[in-house]
């Protein structure tokens, strides 16, 4: 998927997962300059959507600062890869869904934030208008 | 797309969410002024009370006095009067006599005053003109003396005030600049990391299912026919004791103000507007008597419900057995089980918090039509369900569940009818997937 100029694709062809399964995938964005990246921030999370508040949680974030001495390669394709927690599923209620994604947030010496989100779906729990009777 | 600071980042469905940046920036500055304001009130209250009274006690050398005269000081502060006990004390020292106007380091230093006349007088009557008494007096001005050391209790209890702020203050001040310039994610991946370091265990389903309600005081009780009794999602007792309260905070403030009205009219003195304005008071009070009696007939009238299920926690696509159980002594006209699945999502609207209700499944279990209950003969019933498959497991995150329910519902002939709720906790089917 691209998005904000972030390119993200899972290995796996699909975007429905199980519980405990693994997933991993790539991200990639070459238009910044090797000496323009401050961070990367690539995360496993879900967040809900509908009328309440926005709640959102990380399952697995992983974040790589030249400041600290990471090596961020924009011409190499960075890589995630995490097992999938047993909840909470992906759902699409009335008044609240809750949707994973992987996403990833470039964060640039001037001070820029971008960001590139691959969503998925975790579990196959029915859609309300699908389980309705 | 790059991001900039922005009063307004984007409107989300109905509603407009703020600039994640001016809201932290304004939350720090709010964090800021409660966290200043109590510095200087705990400040004000140690240079006030703290330090003179610590000088009178630890600086201050012992010596006699006589009382020679008393009186209550007053001054007026804002159009009020404002008190002070005032004693008249002479001592001598090394051959010089000082006669001075004291009680405690407060009088001393021109404060102590209260809105209290009878304090005042309390403490006067204490002392005598012409006695001798013990007194303390700062050896760095001879002319300051007093005759009590010691603060008193509501000193301590004011520091309250900007302890609280500071802590309130300096706890936010502190989380903002810790999570400042810091993405959702990761300040989240924080939370996760500090919450798995914490000695107890996590509320939900634990590490295995996270936001899965915890289903401890389900499987807490065990059931007489089937494995589990279900707990009522809230007993009937505790409601009706909040509506006794709520009928008796509310009737009782109306009812004084009923009286004076009264009173008003008794005396040949009406005070019309009063009466009006009572009017829609006292249709409220009426409502809420209506609806404690009401509560207090289901309550007591119909006799406890009892619901028992063969396992827990349920899955997906699983078949599993309730049973019910009504005691009292009721003539029915119907009463039906259900299996009910509800969202709710809690959200801000504008200063207040609002909860949503939406029940997105709903299946009759059970029904049955006119029969009778007799007293030490409970009606029961043991039916089979299943939890449909592909459902959506129960959810709990801060502000979005998904709760799960078997409902009682009864109409009762003579009775009003009633309604009780029991939660059930539904896990992801194995694997997660529908069966």
């Amino acid at each position: 998927m691209t998005d904000s100029n972030i390119t993200l694709r899972f290995h796996a062809n699909g975007r429905a997962f199980h519980p405990g399964e693994e997933i991993s995938g790539e991200y990639r964005f070459d238009w910044l300059a090797l000496d323009e990246i401050q961070a990367v921030e690539v995360s496993v999370l879900w967040y809900t959507d509908g009328k309440g508040d926005t709640d959102m949680a990380v399952h697995d974030f992983r974040r790589i600062s030249a400041e600290e001495g990471g090596w961020i390669d924009p011409r190499r394709p960075g890589e995630f890869r995490t097992v999938l927690p047993n909840s909470p599923l992906s759902y699409d209620g009335a008044i609240l869904k809750i949707k994973w994604c992987v996403r990833v947030r470039v964060f640039s010496e001037r001070g820029k934030e971008v960001v590139g989100e691959l969503p998925f779906r975790l579990g196959a729990v029915l859609s309300v208008k699908a389980a309705a009777p | 797309m790059a991001r900039r600071i922005r009063i307004y980042d984007k409107k989300r469905g109905h509603r407009r969410s703020g600039s994640a940046k001016a809201g932290s920036a304004g939350e720090a500055i709010f964090f800021t002024v409660f966290f200043l304001l109590g510095c200087g009130g705990l400040a004000g209250l140690i240079g006030t009370f703290v330090i003179p009274e610590w000088r009178a006690t630890h600086e201050f050398v012992p010596h006699r006095c006589a009382v020679l005269d008393m009186r209550v000081g007053h001054i007026q502060r804002e159009g009020r009067p404002f008190y002070r006990p005032e004693i008249q004390v002479k001592y001598d020292i090394e051959g010089e006599t000082y006669v001075v106007w004291t009680y405690d380091v407060h009088n001393v230093r021109g404060n102590g005053y209260s809105p209290d006349k009878l304090d005042a007088q309390r403490v006067l009557r204490q002392f005598q003109a012409g006695h001798e008494y013990r007194c303390w007096y700062d050896p760095s001005d001879r002319t300051a003396a007093v005759l009590v050391r010691g603060l008193e209790w509501w000193v301590w209890v004011t520091f309250a005030v900007p302890v609280s702020l500071i802590l309130i203050g300096g706890g936010g001040l502190i989380y903002r600049l810790v999570s400042w310039g810091k993405s959702d994610e990761r300040r989240s991946a924080l939370v996760r990391k500090a919450a798995s370091l914490a000695p107890f265990e996590p509320a939900g389903g634990g590490l295995d299912f996270p936001n899965v309600p915890n289903m401890y005081d389900i499987i807490n009780s065990p059931g007489t026919t089937l494995r589990y009794r279900l707990p009522m999602t809230a007993s009937p007792f505790w409601a009706l004791a909040a509506t006794l309260a709520a009928c008796l905070f509310w009737n009782g403030i109306v009812g004084l103000f009923v009286v004076f009205a009264i009173n008003g009219h008794v005396s040949g003195a009406p005070d019309w507007f009063l009466t009006v304005f009572l009017v829609p008071f006292a249709l409220v009070g009426v409502g809420l008597i209506y609806y404690f009696v009401r509560q207090l007939l289901v309550t007591t009238g119909i006799g406890p419900t009892m619901v028992e299920v063969s396992d827990h926690p349920l899955r997906p696509g699983e078949r599993y057995q309730i049973f019910l159980s009504q005691t009292g002594r009721l003539r029915v006209n119907s009463m039906e089980i259900l299996l009910v699945c509800e969202e709710e999502a809690t959200f801000r609207h504008g200063t207040d918090t609002r909860t949503e209700t939406r029940r997105v499944f709903e299946q009759p279990l059970f029904r049955r039509e006119g029969f009778e209950v007799h007293r030490g003969m409970p009606f029961e019933n043991l039916c089979d369900f299943e939890i449909p498959p592909g459902a959506m497991h129960s959810f709990k995150s801060p502000h979005n569940e998904v709760n799960w329910n078997v409902l009682v519902r009864g109409d009762v002939a003579n009775w009003p009818n009633y309604e009780r709720s029991f939660p059930i906790i539904v896990y992801p089917g194995e694997g997660g997937k529908s069966r």
